[in-house]
C-alpha cells in the first residue's frame, strides 16, 4: 500500500514539474509584455523607467533563468512577487483557493447527487423509453457551453425569479455557479455510471444473488451499486480537475472571487508569476485529489490491495 | 408540540436573517460595478484608469478640473508662475485635514513630491511632475517648486489623480498601498478584498474646494462599495435586480436600455479619449504619406460610428480630443483627410494602385467595444477604394507589441492600427510623437522642434498656436488620422432611484451628490 502511494507521488511531483515547463514555455510564446502593459495607460512612465521596472523583475532574463529562479524559490516555499502590484503570489493564491475548492466541490457534490441516480435508473431500465429519454437528457446536458448554461441559470433564477443573487462571492451566492459547473458534469456522470452499472448487472455474481432469493433492492444496494461504483471513483479525479477548468469560465460569469478568475486576470496582464502560481496548484490539487482517489479505489476494491 | 414548534420557528427567524442580511436591508451603500480591479492604492506605483478612478475618491489634489477640462483651484486656492515658468507657488486652503485628523497641508504636498522623486523608488509617473528639482515650505499653506526647465503640461498634472496628494502620516503606514491610503478625498478606505471589492467609508470632514459636484460638503450616501464583475452580461442582471446600482452595460444593450428606459445612461464627456488610425511608418506602403492619407480619405467615422453606437460617440476630428487644451475642430477640419473616396482611389493611383492591384494592409484593432463590428464598416470602406484590408483583433497587451513589431521589421504588407489613448493635456502628443516615439513609430526632427515648443510656452494663446502647429503637421501628414471620441468605457447604466450620479472629464465618475430613493 505504501509502495502503491509512494510511487503514486513520485509520479505526481513529476506530473507537475513538467506542467510548469510546459505552461512557463507557452505564456513566454504569447507576445506582450508585461511591464509594457502594466502602464500603458500612462505618458508618464518613461520607456528608460521600463527597463528599470523589467530589469528588477528580472524580466529581461533568459526564460529558462527565469525558470530556475521560479524553482529555487520555489522550493525554499516562496512562490515569488506578481507583477502588478508586488504581493507575495502565495498570499494572492491562497486567499482564493479556498473559494474555488469550495465551487468545484459544490459543484462534484451536485454531479453525483443528480448524476448518479439517473445513471442507475438508465441503467436498471436499459433500453426502456426511460434509458433513452435520460440518455439523450445527458447528452444535451455535456453539449451546453458553461458560459451559457451560467447566463440562462442567472437570467433565470436571479433576474427574473430574484430567488439568488447574480454576482458575488458569499454563501448564497454559490449556488448558482455551482449548478453551472455541477449540471454539465452530471451529465458526464450519468453517462459512466450508466456504463458502469450495465457491465456490473450482467456479471454471473449478480445473478446468483437474485437465484439465491434475495430481494432485488438489496441486490440493488448490496452488490451492484458497491461495484458499480468503483470506476465511478477513479473518474471522479478527471472530473474534478474537469471542474477547476471549468471553474475559471464560472468564475468570471459569476464574479466568483476564485483563482480561475485570478488566472483569466493574470493572463491578460501577462502577469507570469501569477500564472506560474495558479498552474502551480492546479497541478498540484488535481494530483493530491487523484492520489487521494486512487487510495480510497484501493481500499474500496480488495483486489487492488492485495495486487 | 411546544418544543417543536419552538425549534421550527427558531429555524425560520434563523432563516429570516441569513436571508434579510444577505440582502443587505441594513444602511445602504451605493455599489458601482467594473469589470477589473485596481492596481494600487499607491498612487505612485500604478498607471491604469481603473486605479486612477479610485484614487480620485480617496485621495485630493492640489487643483481640479472643471467641466470643460480646465484646470481651477481645488486644495490650492490659488496659484501663480514666474515668467518663463521655471517657478510655480501654491496657496493652500487652511484647517484642511486628512482622513484620519491629522493635518493637510504644504508638508504632505512636499512628501508626495519628494516621494515620486526618490532616487531608490521614484513614481511610475515621476516623468509627468516635469523636473522639478527642488520642492519648498515656505509656511504651512504655502508650496514652491522649482523646476530646471520650463514644464506648463505641470498645471493639467496637479488636476488630474495620477498627482494625488498622500498625506504624510502614509509613511508609517506599513500596508500602504495594499491595506492603508490615508488621503483628504470625499471618501475613506474601509477595506480591499482583492480581485473582489473595495469598500469605501464617506469622509464626514470632506469639504469640497473645487471638484465638479453640487455638494460642497461630505458625500450624501454612506457608503461605497466598488466591485469586480467581469462579464458585462452579469452587470447588466445585477442592475435590473438591484444588487448594483451602476456599472457599464453591454454595448448591444444600450439601444434596448434607451428604449425601455428601465435604466438611465449616463454618457460622459470630455474624457480626453481619442481613437485614431496610425501606421507602420518605416517600410511601404505607409512610408509614403500619399498612403496614410489615403486611408483617411477613404474612412467614413462618423457613419461608422453611427452605425455601431448611434448617438453614445461622435467624428472627432483633431488628433487631441475635446476636453484637452487646444482642442479646435473647425480648425483640425481645414487640414485634416475628409471622407473622399474619390481622393483616395486618385491618391492610390499616383502610387500605382488599382483596381487589379489593391494595396494590401493588416489592420490590427483591439478587441471588446463591439469594435470587431465597426472593423468590419472600416474594411467595406477601405475596399470601396481599392485597399484591401485584413482585420487581425487582439487584446490590447498583445496589439501594442504588435505596433512596435510592425514599426520594427522592414518586410511585409502594409500595417495600420485603430489606436487609442487618453490624457488630460496635449502632451500626450510629444509622447506619441517625438523621438524615440511611442512603439518606435513616426518622428521627424521637424516634428520634435514643434513638440518641444508646446512643453515651454507660458502664455496660453502662444502655447495654443503651438499645439495648433503640432496638429497641422500631423494630420497634414496623416501621421494620426482621428476617427471618433469617446471609444471605451464611457457609457455608464444606472437605476432610476439612483440620482446625482455624473462624470468629470477624464473620465471621473463623481459620487457626492448621489443620492438611493429606494430606502
Amino acid at each position: 500500500m505504501w509502495r502503491f502511494l509512494a510511487g503514486r507521488l513520485g509520479m505526481g511531483v513529476l506530473t507537475i514539474f513538467a506542467t510548469t515547463i510546459a505552461v512557463t514555455l507557452l505564456i513566454h510564446l504569447v507576445p506582450g509584455d508585461p511591464v509594457q502593459i502594466m502602464y500603458a495607460q500612462s505618458q508618464g512612465t518613461t520607456p528608460e523607467q521600463l527597463d528599470t521596472i523589467r530589469h528588477s523583475l528580472g524580466l529581461d532574463q533568459p526564460i529558462y533563468i527565469q525558470y530556475f529562479n521560479f524553482i529555487g524559490q520555489l522550493l525554499h516555499g516562496n512562490l515569488g512577487f506578481t507583477i502588478r502590484g508586488h504581493q507575495p503570489v502565495l498570499d494572492v493564491v491562497s486567499q482564493r483557493l479556498p473559494n474555488t475548492l469550495a465551487l468545484a466541490g459544490v459543484a462534484m457534490a451536485i454531479a453525483i447527487l443528480v448524476g448518479v441516480p439517473i445513471g442507475f435508473a438508465a441503467a436498471y431500465r436499459q433500453s426502456s423509453w426511460l434509458d433513452a429519454g435520460l440518455m439523450t437528457l445527458s447528452i444535451a446536458g455535456v453539449s451546453m457551453p458553461g458560459f451559457w448554461l451560467g447566463l440562462i441559470l442567472m437570467m433565470v433564477f436571479a433576474v427574473d425569479l430574484g430567488w439568488l443573487p447574480v454576482s458575488g462571492t458569499g454563501p448564497r451566492n454559490i449556488v448558482l455557479p455551482a449548478l453551472t459547473l455541477g449540471i454539465s458534469n452530471a451529465a458526464i456522470v450519468a453517462r459512466m455510471t450508466r456504463s458502469s452499472m450495465i457491465d456490473v448487472l450482467q456479471q454471473d455474481f449478480v445473478r446468483t444473488a437474485e437465484a439465491k432469493g434475495l430481494p432485488k433492492s438489496v441486490v440493488l444496494s448490496r452488490h451492484v451499486l458497491r461495484a458499480g461504483l468503483l470506476p465511478i471513483v477513479t473518474m471522479m479525479g478527471l472530473q474534478f480537475a474537469f471542474m477547476m477548468g471549468g471553474a475559471v469560465v464560472v468564475e468570471n460569469i459569476f464574479a466568483w472571487n476564485g483563482v480561475g478568475r485570478m488566472a483569466v486576470d493574470a493572463i491578460f496582464q501577462r502577469d507570469y508569476p501569477v500564472i506560474q502560481g495558479f498552474i502551480l496548484t492546479f497541478a498540484v490539487v488535481v494530483v493530491v485529489v487523484s492520489i487521494v482517489l486512487d487510495a480510497l479505489y484501493a481500499l474500496l476494491d480488495p483486489r487492488i490491495r492485495r495486487s | 408540540m411546544n418544543k417543536r414548534f419552538r425549534s421550527w420557528s427558531a429555524s425560520l427567524a434563523v432563516v429570516a436573517a441569513l436571508g434579510l442580511s444577505a440582502g443587505g436591508a441594513m444602511a445602504r451603500d451605493i455599489v458601482w460595478a467594473r469589470y477589473g480591479d485596481i492596481d494600487s492604492l499607491d498612487p505612485q506605483r500604478a498607471t491604469s484608469t481603473l486605479s486612477l478612478q479610485v484614487w480620485s475618491l480617496i485621495y485630493n489634489t492640489l487643483l481640479a478640473t472643471d467641466k470643460d477640462g480646465k484646470p481651477v483651484p481645488n486644495m490650492a486656492e490659488s496659484w501663480s508662475a514666474n515668467a518663463d515658468g521655471t517657478q510655480y507657488t501654491f496657496k493652500l486652503h487652511d484647517g484642511m485635514k486628512c482622513s484620519d485628523g491629522t493635518p493637510l497641508d504644504a508638508n504632505d504636498v512636499k512628501y508626495t513630491i519628494d516621494r515620486a522623486f526618490d532616487a531608490a523608488n521614484p513614481s511610475v509617473t515621476k516623468s509627468s511632475w516635469g523636473p522639478i528639482e527642488k520642492v519648498e515650505v515656505p509656511d504651512p499653506l504655502t508650496v514652491k517648486l522649482d523646476l530646471s526647465k520650463p514644464f506648463v503640461a505641470l498645471v493639467p498634472f496637479l488636476a488630474d489623480s495620477f498627482s494625488s496628494i498622500i498625506c504624510d502620516s502614509n509613511k508609517d503606514q506599513p500596508g500602504f498601498g495594499t491595506t492603508a491610503a490615508i488621503g483628504s478625498g470625499p471618501w475613506t478606505l474601509q477595506s480591499w478584498t482583492k480581485g473582489d471589492k473595495i469598500v469605501l467609508k464617506k469622509n464626514p470632514d470632506y469639504v469640497n474646494y473645487g471638484k465638479l459636484a453640487d455638494n460642497k460638503g461630505a458625500p450624501y450616501m454612506d457608503g461605497l462599495d466598488i466591485t469586480v464583475v467581469p462579464d458585462e452580461q452579469a452587470r447588466l442582471a445585477a442592475l435590473k435586480t438591484g444588487e448594483v446600482d451602476i456599472a457599464e452595460p453591454p454595448p448591444d444593450d444600450v439601444p434596448q436600455i434607451q428604449k425601455t428606459k428601465d435604466l438611465n445612461l449616463v454618457v460622459a464627456d470630455n474624457t480626453g479619449q481619442n481613437v485614431f488610425w496610425e501606421f507602420a511608418v518605416h517600410r511601404p506602403p505607409f512610408n509614403d504619406k500619399r498612403a496614410r492619407l489615403a486611408v483617411g480619405y477613404a474612412t467614413d467615422a462618423a457613419a461608422a460610428v453611427q452605425l455601431i453606437y448611434g448617438d453614445l460617440t461622435s467624428q472627432e476630428e483633431c488628433p487631441i480630443s475635446q476636453g484637452t487644451f487646444g482642442n479646435d475642430p473647425d480648425f483640425c477640419k481645414q487640414f485634416r483627410p475628409a471622407y473622399d473616396p474619390d481622393k483616395a482611389k486618385a491618391l492610390l493611383k499616383e502610387l500605382g494602385y488599382g483596381p487589379d492591384h489593391p494595396l494590401e494592409t493588416n489592420m490590427l484593432v483591439w478587441t471588446g467595444g463591439n469594435r470587431d463590428k465597426l472593423a468590419e464598416i472600416f474594411q467595406q470602406q477601405l475596399a470601396d477604394v481599392g485597399i484591401d484590408a485584413h482585420i487581425q483583433m487582439m487584446d490590447i497587451g498583445t496589439m501594442n507589441a504588435r505596433v512596435k513589431q510592425e514599426n520594427d521589421t522592414k518586410t511585409g504588407i502594409g500595417s495600420m492600427d485603430m489606436m487609442t489613448w487618453s490624457w488630460y493635456d496635449p502632451d500626450i502628443l510629444y509622447s506619441l510623437w517625438h523621438s524615440p516615439g511611442a512603439y518606435d513609430g513616426f518622428t521627424t526632427p521637424e516634428l520634435d522642434a514643434m513638440l518641444d515648443k508646446t512643453r515651454v510656452l507660458t502664455d496660453p494663446k502662444a502655447r495654443a498656436d503651438a499645439v495648433h502647429d503640432v496638429l497641422k503637421y500631423l494630420l497634414e501628414n496623416g501621421v494620426q488620422i482621428p476617427l471618433y471620441s469617446p471609444g471605451w468605457e464611457w457609457v455608464f447604466a444606472v437605476r432610476p432611484q439612483v440620482t446625482g450620479f455624473h462624470v468629470a472629464p477624464f473620465v471621473y465618475p463623481i459620487f457626492n451628490d448621489v443620492k438611493i430613493a429606494d430606502d
